[in-house]
């Protein structure tokens, strides 16, 4: 046995005004879990504790909570000391007991044909992995978009796909999903990385959805005029100004001597819209021995497509960036945009190798920049933290510059075609960003993707800087410096 | 609906809620009854949990039995389960199970179930233990859950009215006949239900043991309702213990590990690491039947072969990892999860209380022996007799919740009584927990572990007579409700200690081993088939032993 203290919301709406949270020092065995710490407290301290569970085993779906703000099934979880333990973002009833009919009763039924007809085993192996859902609505707790938008979720979704793909069943489940909110998601993947079954919602169902939307014309006009744009310049947004390829040379010689070589991919947004940060990104990579390769001929790497279901033009512009850097025979690509990065790690097969620069940065480490006395906070994007799972190494970097208030990592509202296509979603999304910088009391935001600088940026008074940009400036104190203390 | 009122407890109001048909569990059994059901009139079910969350249905992982095969047959489904339930089995209704699952299998598929299916588009299907032929058909190891989410999706566009988290906690009576029940939900507010037909699909018991795979739900109510209720009950003696449950961590011991992990090619091992099957069942091996399987593995604990979290080894570690992620992938998620990659080490198992074979007393009908009662499912007895097949519980409830609801459906509108003393009389009783000085998780833990000692896979009078007088001692402490919303805990307790009385008494009446009941102090002259015994019964009256019934 050992013992733990756990902190536990409470809430009994026939009682209450408000929720509040109370610790518990409660013994359980090597090995337990959230729910027998939770049973614990039930049998030992406080009979009147409410929560539901059932099976105990992962398979029902009855016992999911937040457990330090991350949805969790109870059963599963390991217990933990220190741990606090919320229900999950839905309408309370009790305790840690949630209202989960109404979403339930919202997922789409088959309405099967009169005949029979058996799916054939393709079908069945696509199919599978979406049936595995135990519909435990972590999901639901964890998309921003449906706390801002009509939408009807992630695992409604889920089953819409199923639907659409069975040919058992009769209705159209395509056009249901577009006016149930099918454009709202912003690819922000919360919902895949809460998951405990790992069911990849936005790339496996939504995705796919709006592929299928696309085939029937739905497709929102304002993602048709970026398909458009592609297909005419290769890029995904309008130029405006001198962009960064046109400002590069195509080989970068880093001062001093070469750690590393890699061939850039810019991405459209560092290349068009924000290309000083891309240029003060070359500047630090410059000063840490990384030697840097553009190829001109790169193109978009597909992702508004991909996101918003246009993919007819994909293959082109794979082969296209493939071709550039294969042609240098570069084996390592680095990006900067997130979004990028995602895309190229996991919707591409590539023969080389794909590094974000925060990963680029750490693995060959950086001079030291100076301090500013700043303080900063940071805000993770979709993109890098969940597509790629880059959380730790941007802090490391932040860290050297300046000192780092934590905000919680949620999405900002620019991803999946929303800002174009939704914008007053994607509004709504960053004004809940606001809040939480604000919160922080930061006097700066800094990130690493292009689509959140840019939205964040209109959303808030702080200045928000790209994590290369911050170094970068850590530099100039440093040099500002050494100019005053002449040797 | 009702809302109970301490300190007075009465319920506020004289209306009550009306139904054609009244369907009592949210599992395989009562969603497909219900469905059924709905064809022919106003269908309440009534849950106890989320529907489709609760019940055993959900966490089935290995498969169903149908005939599907040419190479097949019904005949051949029907021996292996009479021999398989070493012939305790009621005929007429393995008859019926084995005619009637292919036809409930192919409802599913329509409905949308998603079956593993073969590369000639028809339904997979792969060995369990006891039958001469592969005829479990499976969704990986979730099959059960592929079943649940099918049927509650029919369900939705049946029309019937689903009410959640009620517990059932009184049948109500008229003469002889069932009116309708009385339920409190999880605030202690009180829901009466009149009913043409009442349907108990509550699912089985094994929480009355301190090892079980059962969900929460699985607390024996239907039994402890419809003894209550007057109706007959046979073989409560036959609890299955499935061979293979977890054993690490602690509070996770009892976790169902599947069969469909020896159908895949799974082994047994001890810890001199062998392959100890040869000794008890060298021609099945680790398919055997699950009484045969269970023995085996108590046995090699108990003379020191086992592991060091007392169990014995189950590896998988010789098939392709292919396989062993695309048909295991519970499995292997669980274990994961727990800190052991099945694909690389051995999981560690031991036997663990699993399925209640005995129950109401039915006719092919799903009727009970008291009228306007039907049960279906785990809560009913006699078809898997004193063993079930492993794939034949899921068949059950489509085969059975099927028959059961149509029956119940085809039942003739009456005008209902319900009595208000009896009413009165669940409110004295609910009462009553406000005034009790013990809490039921105590009672539980107490009962669960004398269960596991003194009525588990190995028994004797003597150790079953003790148990006896444990439960008659827990059944008189008077039970503690902290609040409204720990009533329904009480009844759901009281609901363990009778089934728990019913196993043990069936136990003592069945002076002989047969199947999974196991009594050491016999010494007897007959097998399985000779036995001189039929099922044993019990009900509010009187009980018994059936004689000279050969089947």
């Amino acid at each position: 046995m050992k013992e733990m203290s756990v902190r536990v919301f409470r809430f009994d709406p026939s009682e209450d005004k408000a929720p509040h949270y109370q610790t518990y020092h409660v013994q359980v065995n090597e090995g337990a879990r959230v729910l027998h710490l939770l049973h614990a407290i039930h049998e030992e301290h406080d009979p009147t504790l409410s929560y539901r569970y059932c099976c105990g085993s992962g398979q029902c779906g009855s016992c999911a909570v937040r457990v330090n703000g991350e949805p969790v099934l109870a059963c599963m979880e390991e217990a933990r000391d220190g741990i606090t333990i919320e229900p999950l973002e839905l309408p309370v009833q009790k305790d840690l007991m949630v209202d989960l009919e109404p979403y339930l009763a919202s997922i789409s039924s088959l309405a099967p044909r009169e005949e029979f007809v058996m799916p054939p085993q393709d079908v069945v192996d696509t199919i599978k992995p979406l049936r595995s859902c135990i519909e435990c609505l972590a999901c639901v707790s964890a998309c921003p978009a449906l706390k801002v938008i009509a939408f009807a979720g992630p695992t409604a979704m889920r089953e819409d796909l199923r639907l659409a793909l069975d040919p058992r069943d009769t209705e159209d489940r395509v056009t249901e999903a577009v006016k149930a909110g099918l454009f709202t998601c912003t690819s922000c993947q919360a919902c895949w990385k809460v998951c405990p079954k790992d069911i990849q919602i936005p790339g496996k169902a939504i995705e796919k959805l709006r592929a299928l939307a696309n085939k029937k014309g739905l497709t929102l006009p304002r993602h048709q005029e970026v398909e458009k744009l592609v297909k005419e310049t290769g890029r995904s947004v309008v130029r405006t100004e001198t962009s960064f390829l046109e400002q590069v040379p195509e080989v970068i010689e880093p001062v001093g001597p070469v750690k590393a070589t890699v061939g850039f991919f810019v991405g459209c947004m560092y290349n068009l819209r924000l290309p000083k940060t891309a240029l003060d990104a070359m500047e630090v990579l410059k000063r840490n021995g990384i030697r840097v390769i553009i190829p001109k001929e790169q193109v978009c790497c597909g992702s508004p497509l991909i996101r918003t279901g246009q993919v007819d033009y994909l293959d082109t512009l794979k082969r296209r960036n493939i071709d550039a850097f294969v042609f240098r025979k570069i084996d390592t690509v680095l990006t900067m945009c997130a979004g990028c990065g995602s895309t190229l790690k996991n919707d591409y097969t590539t023969p080389f190798r794909v590094m974000d620069i925060n990963e680029l940065l750490t693995k060959f480490g950086i001079e030291p920049p100076a301090r500013l006395s700043l303080k900063a906070t940071y805000h993770d994007p979709c993109h890098l933290l969940r597509g790629q799972g880059i959380r730790d190494l941007p802090r490391e970097l932040i860290t050297q510059v300046v000192d780092l208030v934590e905000m919680p990592s949620i999405c900002c509202g620019s991803g999946g075609g929303v800002r174009s296509g939704i914008p007053e979603e994607a509004a709504a999304l960053a004004e809940k960003r606001r809040d939480e910088i604000e919160k922080t009391g930061a006097d700066i935001v800094i990130s690493s993707c292009p689509f959140c600088e840019f939205h964040i940026m209109e959303h808030t008074d702080r200045p928000v800087k790209n994590i290369t940009t911050l170094l970068l400036e850590g530099y100039r104190e440093k040099d500002r410096k050494k100019m005053e203390k002449p040797v | 609906m009702y809302v109970y009122d301490p300190p007075y407890n009465k319920m506020r109001s004289a209306e009550f809620l009306d139904c054609h048909v009244l369907v009592i569990g949210s599992g395989g059994a009562g969603v497909r009854a219900a469905i059924e059901a709905s064809c022919y009139g106003e269908t309440i079910l009534l849950s106890k949990t989320i529907a489709g969350k609760g019940g055993c249905t959900t966490m089935a992982e290995g498969g169903y039995n149908a005939v599907l095969r040419e190479e097949d047959s019904c005949e051949d489904h029907f021996e292996d389960t009479m021999k398989g339930g070493a012939y305790l089995n009621d005929p007429a209704l393995v008859r019926i199970l084995v005619d009637e699952s292919p036809e409930r299998i192919r409802d599913l598929l329509k409905w949308g179930a998603v079956f593993d299916v073969t590369d000639r588009c028809e339904v997979a299907q792969r060995p369990f233990g006891g039958q001469c032929f592969p005829r479990t058909c499976y969704a990986g190891d979730r099959t059960g859950h592929e079943m649940m989410a099918t049927l509650m999706d029919r369900m939705a566009s049946s029309g019937t009215e689903v009410i959640q988290e009620v517990s059932v906690i009184h049948l109500f009576k008229d003469e002889n006949t069932v009116t309708g029940a009385l339920g409190i939900d999880r605030n202690g507010e009180l829901l009466a239900i009149r009913s043409d037909s009442t349907i108990l699909a509550t699912g089985g018991g094994t929480r009355i043991y301190d090892i079980s795979t059962n969900s929460s739900s699985g607390t024996g109510d239907g039994y402890a309702l419809g003894f209550r209720a007057g109706a007959d009950l046979i073989d409560m003696e036959q609890v299955q213990f499935h061979p293979t449950g977890a054993v690490f961590p602690y509070d996770a011991r009892g976790r169902l590990v599947t069969e469909a992990v020896r159908g895949e090619g799974g082994i047994l091992k001890n810890s001199l690491n062998e392959r100890f099957m040869s000794r008890y069942d060298p021609e099945r091996m680790e398919l055997s039947t699950r009484d045969v399987v269970s023995r085996s593995i108590a046995t090699e604990i108990l003379e020191g072969r086992g592991t060091g979290h007392g169990g014995v080894y189950l590896d998988v570690t010789h098939l392709p990892r292919s396989q062993i992620e695309s048909r295991l992938p519970v499995m292997l998620e669980q274990f994961l999860k727990f800190g052991v990659d099945i694909r690389d080490e051995p999981m560690e198992v031991a036997p663990t209380a699993h399925h209640i074979m005995g129950g109401l007393r039915i006719s092919t009908d799903g009727q009970t022996t008291i009228p306007c009662l039907y049960a279906c499912g785990e809560v009913a007895g006699g078809v898997h007799g004193a063993n079930r097949l492993g794939g034949n519980a899921l068949a059950d409830t489509q085969v059975f919740g099927k028959r059961a609801g149509e029956a119940a459906g085809r039942s003739r509108k009456r005008v209902k009584k319900i009595h208000r003393k009896e009413i009165e009389a669940q409110e004295k009783r609910l009462a009553g927990f406000h005034e009790g000085s013990v809490l039921p998780t105590t009672i539980a833990r107490s009962l669960q572990t004398a269960m596991w000692e003194g009525a588990g896979i190995f028994r004797t009078a003597r150790e079953l007579e003790k148990t006896l007088e444990v439960i008659k001692h827990l059944s008189s402490l008077p039970l503690k409700a902290t609040g409204n919303s720990n009533l329904a805990e009480c009844c759901t307790v009281q609901n363990m200690l009778r089934t728990a009385s019913l196993v043990v008494r069936g136990a003592l009446l069945r002076k002989e081993s047969r199947g999974a009941h196991v009594r050491k102090d016999v010494t007897q002259t007959w097998d399985a088939k000779s036995s001189p015994y039929g099922h044993t019964w019990q009900n509010l009256k009187d009980s018994g032993v059936e004689t000279g019934v050969k089947a």
